[in-house]
């Protein structure tokens, strides 16, 4: 009796023995699989190799933001977790994360000089209500692809793409081919929708707001409605039902039969990823990369800008070990010559084939990068017109939304000053009784956080 | 009541048949099912017999797996030319010109599709109804090193073969490997992997088993325990007490449900068994009921003997009334295991980590796991979930069946 | 107090002390924390805050709570008469006197007793609109009228019905309950009764349901607060908290759960709770009071 009581005290008291290694085991959640994840378990073999106090664990989940909050909910969180952008925000009105200032503070310098490590653009992204809750790991900026083969075909210059929305717009049409006998679309030049993933920015490359940071926007701003109303003359142009049909063909993403790998359509806004899904499934295609087509010629180099994130949640057991590994993941060797140099952030974007969101780039990832157009990320990242999610604590909703504004726009559901005042009286309803919850758990300032315009992007004063 | 005529007997045999195979169905598919390799899971129509096919291919007889059957006359030729010159390809009869022996192949040139015409040689011809079977490979063999063909059904040989490799392979699977994994042709490395990246189905097993024992344990001890406090003593205020345990049993789980949580999370124990164990030890309405009816079975005399013969009430419980009470103890302890055993909802709520899951859980988790949903994988999952408590079923039956008739006579 | 009954009361508080713990801290507390938490805007990273009847007021304007509401009644409408019947009819077939009977007997009850959520597994598969064995039944014998066998729980029309018919699998436990009920029916009730000249549906209505009456009011009751809670089923079948498709399978404890732990709205998630108290107790009540009439109880 007395050795069965004395294994269930064992058992009950949580095993014996604690880590073994004397190391402090830090967890780090991430939202990466396969050849991302294996990139970021690099970095992570990095920093552990590098030093003998502190092992960092990886695990690539599922579902991440979701399993982070109700863990910390639990008091059981990850001491690192890898959420969205998006998440950022939603999770700290929630007082869920832990504000990294005092660990920036201590290590001798301040918070926005450490911001200044970053493109203006990705540096702001985690400063919310004066606190910054996280930082950027990978950045992704979408640009405008186009197909040089099919531009050649079309008798456009291969070499000319699209820079401003008249131009894109007359070459979607010279680029469009319709069957002589049926009428049936056989190839598209452009069509919003595809793939979509960054119809969120559309409003605002038209020098529309979704957000001024008091109030929502996006039923008032001007340039939100030429935006949409653009969007629907594509579907109007097209018809809805040729559309429809000829969609209803796209393959998968990740696929050959990738809409824009196979050649069914010329120009495409995505993401510095797409590169590596080139390589993959259409090699040796043909094409170029170029900024966003300028809506009006004084907001021109507009770019969309998120990144993945890297934030301790609240109730981490070992923040400070957390902390020591996301500043290894936010620096650089400067003096990289050879991938072997290669050192944290820019060995963590080298081998996911994205831009670095750090101001410094090394010699190596400068000259090497496996990105054609690596210099046009930059480039982008750096300009004034690059906006990025705006920071409001209900953007998953927003988001949503606004999804549904472009919905039924696009699918001529409704006009587009309607679906807009409609998502506009939502949006600020569920936005008042967020900020009555901020103020009531003493969260909400009254005034915006301090936002420099030239993370907002808004081009008016 | 027993059935009078010959005609009563035989309708009622009928209903009972027919209604056990309805009943039983489901359970005889999932384990067709988990015996039957991936292709044909999902093939029409549906066979309930998983079988392996055979085949001369190449020159070689082999197991093979049936793809699909071939719609239009179509022919097999090797190209000569071109980037994919030596390769066996099948085409549209259509797309093949004998004459000239040009085949038309897609290519891409440029990124742009184009169709060319290619020289090729003609290996046979192909009849619709004809099937296109692949060389069967039970590991994950890149596909194009597969030997291919496509043959007339008469030169298929069918046998039955169920696969019992899917129940090891699902298990080994379970925690988070890949098949690839498991089959050892791709490695996961790197330092400071975390124990949730793979959990095998060993933990879950014990997770779930130590959650069960202890709660038995729990439930059988507290409830009896207090039971007798409810029967066998009397003191003021009981029945006032006992009024107000039945009345919770109305409460519905999801009112409890966020306090709950709260409590534990201020004792810190989200994210391990503890929650799910634990309050076993504290009583529950149902069960105090349930041996408080068996209880008040037990003539008081016994109790007033052993009260006058000096012994304590301690003494009376432990060694005169539960001893007498193994009936109502074995339907106590099986129930709690069995509703442990089952409990989707606790964990759900409770564990965050891989490596704390039950199987209940891991079960469910196992479906999200990888990108598609590999049904015969997880109905052999699903198989070895069940196994263990139809066993303990089997073993138990009359307990089991009395412990339900007594809630429902006595309710 | 007489010295003996002090002995008595502290014997009786000693033996009942873990229920104390239990019956206080998993039960009364709660009760009363959710009730307070349902005033309140709560996430639990945050402490409460007052806010009176909001939560409340909020719910009565959620298009999504009427829908989750209307969801979990229309589903309990269907799958509580049905598993009534349809278990009252099987106890009544076990309850003959053929050979065989207990073989019988472990067959209709075993799927009771299937873990539910390899059970959900299962009927996942069996619901398959393509490969799955339902259809495959059903297609020679609606392709007689024409039709299409319907995609089950990929078609929001067809989703809640394929639960219904899931639950009606697993009625073995209620089963049991009427077959032990139908065997304490004294067998001279019968013997007099066919004497009479009852016939088989005079027996049945006359003398087997009035004396059986405690019984299908015991399970009546048990239905309505199962029925109205059901999550795990519907977690699993329609993965996760979203009651895909088109939210038709949006259960009412579905929508709590993810309003509390996917949105960290627990003040509004406990209003809904206490909610569903309420309606139960009221169905409860409802239930008792229509049925008072003819639950007959034999001493």
């Amino acid at each position: 009796m007395s050795r069965i009581s004395a294994v269930l005290l064992c058992l009950l008291l949580g095993g014996c023995g604690g880590a073994p290694d004397g190391k402090v085991h830090v967890s780090y959640w991430e939202k990466w699989t396969g050849a991302e994840g294996e990139a970021m378990q690099k970095v992570v073999d990095q920093f552990n190799r590098r030093q003998d106090k502190i092992v960092v664990e990886y695990l690539g989940i599922s579902d991440l933001a979701r399993k982070t909050l109700i863990a910390t909910a639990g008091g059981d969180p990850p001491d690192v977790a890898g959420i969205w952008l998006a998440n950022t925000y939603t999770f700290a009105d929630l007082n869920a994360l832990v504000p990294l200032d005092d660990f920036i503070r201590g290590e001798g310098t301040t918070p926005e000089k450490w911001a200044e490590r970053y493109d203006p653009v990705y540096g702001d992204m985690g400063v919310y209500r004066g606190a910054t809750w996280a930082v950027p790991s990978t950045p992704s900026v979408a640009v405008l692809y186009w197909n040089k083969a099919m531009f050649r075909a079309a008798g456009l210059d291969p070499e000319h793409p699209p820079r401003t929305l008249a131009e894109l717009d007359d070459m979607a049409e010279k680029l469009t081919k319709r069957d002589p006998q049926t009428g049936d679309i056989t190839q598209l030049g452009f069509l919003p929708q595809e793939p979509g993933w960054f119809a969120w920015a559309f409003p605002q490359w038209f020098g529309g707001r979704l957000w001024d940071g008091q109030e929502i926007t996006i039923g008032t701003a001007p340039g939100n409605l030429e935006c949409y109303q653009w969007v629907q003359k594509y579907t109007e142009k097209y018809g809805l039902e040729p559309i429809k049909a000829f969609t209803s063909g796209f393959g998968n993403f990740a696929s050959p039969q990738n809409p824009f790998f196979s050649a069914q359509i010329a120009m495409v806004f995505q993401g510095v990823w797409l590169n590596n899904y080139i390589r993959q499934f259409a090699p040796g295609m043909e094409y170029g990369c170029a900024p966003w087509p300028a809506v009006k010629p004084e907001l021109a180099d507009f770019a969309d800008a998120e990144a993945d994130m890297l934030a301790i949640p609240r109730g981490a057991k070992h923040p400070k070990e957390a902390w020591e590994f996301i500043k290894f993941v936010s620096s650089l060797n400067p003096q990289a010559r050879s991938q072997k140099e290669l050192l944290g952030m820019e060995l963590l974007c080298f081998l996911q084939e994205k831009n670095s969101p750090l101001r410094q780039w090394s010699p190596f990832f400068e000259q090497h990068h496996p990105h054609p157009y690596i210099e046009l990320f930059r480039r982008l990242a750096q300009s004034p017109h690059a906006v990025h999610t705006p920071k409001i604590g209900i953007w998953e909703e927003f988001a949503s939304e606004q999804g549904e504004v472009f919905e039924k726009v696009r699918l001529l559901m409704e006009p587009p000053a309607a679906a807009l005042a409609f998502c506009q009286g939502r949006v600020a309803e569920r936005w008042a009784e967020h900020r009555r919850s901020l103020a009531r758990h003493g969260l909400y300032a009254g005034t915006a956080a301090p936002q420099s315009s030239a993370a907002e992007g808004h081009p008016f004063p | 009541m027993k059935p009078r005529s010959a005609v009563n007997r035989f309708l009622v045999y009928a209903l009972l048949l027919g209604g056990s195979a309805v009943f039983l169905f489901p359970l005889v598919w999932m384990i067709c099912t988990s015996l039957k390799p991936v292709e044909q899971t999902m093939t029409l129509p549906l066979t309930w017999l998983p079988r392996a096919f055979y085949a001369v291919v190449d020159g070689r007889r082999m197991e093979v797996t049936r793809d699909y059957r071939i719609e239009q006359p179509s022919v097999i030729v090797v190209p000569n030319e071109g980037p994919t010159a030596g390769k066996r390809a099948l085409l549209p009869a259509a797309a093949f010109d004998r004459q000239k022996g040009l085949a038309h192949i897609q290519l891409f040139e440029d990124g742009l599709p184009v169709e060319k015409p290619i020289a090729a040689t003609l290996i046979k011809d192909v009849a619709p109804g004809w099937w296109h079977v692949t060389e069967f490979s039970a590991t994950h063999v890149r596909a194009h090193e597969l030997s291919w063909d496509v043959v007339p059904e008469s030169a298929l040989e069918a046998r039955i073969r169920p696969r019992w490799e899917n129940y090891p392979n699902a298990l080994a699977t379970m925690g988070g490997r890949s098949l690839e994994e498991v089959e050892g042709s791709v490695e996961r490395r790197g330092t400071g992997v975390s124990e949730d990246t793979v959990v095998s189905f060993r933990t879950f097993l014990r997770n779930t088993l130590f959650v069960c024992v202890l709660g038995v344990i729990g439930s059988v001890l507290s409830n009896a325990l207090i039971a007798y406090g409810f029967t066998r003593v009397r003191w003021r205020g009981r029945n006032t007490l006992f009024a107000l345990t039945l009345a919770t049993m109305m409460v519905p789980f999801p009112v409890l449900m966020v306090p709950l949580y709260g409590v534990f999370k201020t004792l810190g124990w989200i994210g391990t068994l503890k929650p799910l164990w634990v309050p076993a030890f504290f009583g529950s309405a149902f069960n105090i009921f349930l041996m408080r009816q068996f209880f008040r079975t037990i003539p008081e005399e016994l109790s007033e003997a052993a009260r006058i013969d000096g012994c304590s009430e301690w003494g009376i419980f432990w060694r005169i009334i539960l001893p007498l009470s193994w009936p109502v103890l074995a339907v106590v302890a099986l129930f709690h295991f069995l509703w442990a055993w089952n409990d989707f909802m606790g964990p759900l709520l409770y564990l965050t980590r891989k490596h704390t899951f039950t199987l209940a859980l891991a079960l469910q988790n196992y479906q999200s796991q990888h990108g598609g949903v590999q049904w015969h994988l997880l109905m052999a999952a699903s198989a070895v979930v069940v196994m263990p408590i139809i066993i303990l079923f089997f073993f138990t039956q009359k307990t089991f069946i009395r412990g339900i008739a007594t809630t429902g006579i006595k309710g | 107090m007489t010295s003996r009954e002090k002995h008595d009361l502290r014997c009786g508080l000693a033996f009942c002390a873990p229920w104390f713990i239990g019956l206080g801290v998993f039960m009364m507390y709660p009760v009363v924390a959710s009730l307070f938490y349902s005033f309140c805007d709560y996430s639990v990273l945050q402490s409460p805050v007052w806010i009176g009847l909001e939560n409340y007021h909020r719910m009565a304007g959620d298009a999504v709570f009427w829908q989750s509401l209307k969801n979990t009644l229309f589903y309990a409408a269907l799958s509580l008469p049905l598993g009534m019947i349809v278990s009252l009819l099987l106890a009544m077939l076990l309850n003959t006197q053929v050979r065989g009977m207990t073989v019988f007997r472990v067959i209709f009850y075993l799927p009771a007793i299937i873990p539910i959520v390899a059970g959900s597994m299962l009927w996942l598969w069996i619901f398959n609109g393509q490969y799955g064995l339902l259809n495959w039944a059903l297609r020679p014998i609606l392709g007689v009228l024409g039709q299409a066998p319907p995609t089950w729980l990929a078609d929001p029309a067809w989703a809640k019905p394929a639960l219904v018919l899931m639950s009606l699998w697993g009625v073995g436990n209620s089963m049991v309950i009427y077959l032990a009920g139908l065997q304490d029916v004294p067998k001279e009730l019968y013997e007099s009764a066919e004497i009479d000249g009852a016939n088989w549906w005079g027996r049945l209505w006359y003398i087997t349901l009035p004396m059986i009456s405690p019984v299908i009011y015991f399970n009546l009751i048990m239905g309505i607060i199962g029925t109205l809670q059901v999550f795990t089923q519907v977690f699993v079948m329609t993965g996760g908290a979203e009651g895909a498709p088109a939210r038709s399978t949006l259960f009412y404890a579905l929508y709590l759960f993810s309003t509390a732990f996917y949105d960290l709205r627990m003040g509004y998630a406990s209003a809904m709770a206490w909610v569903l108290f309420v309606l139960i107790v009221a169905l409860t009540i409802l239930a008792t009071k229509l049925t008072e009439k003819w639950v007959y109880y034999s001493g």
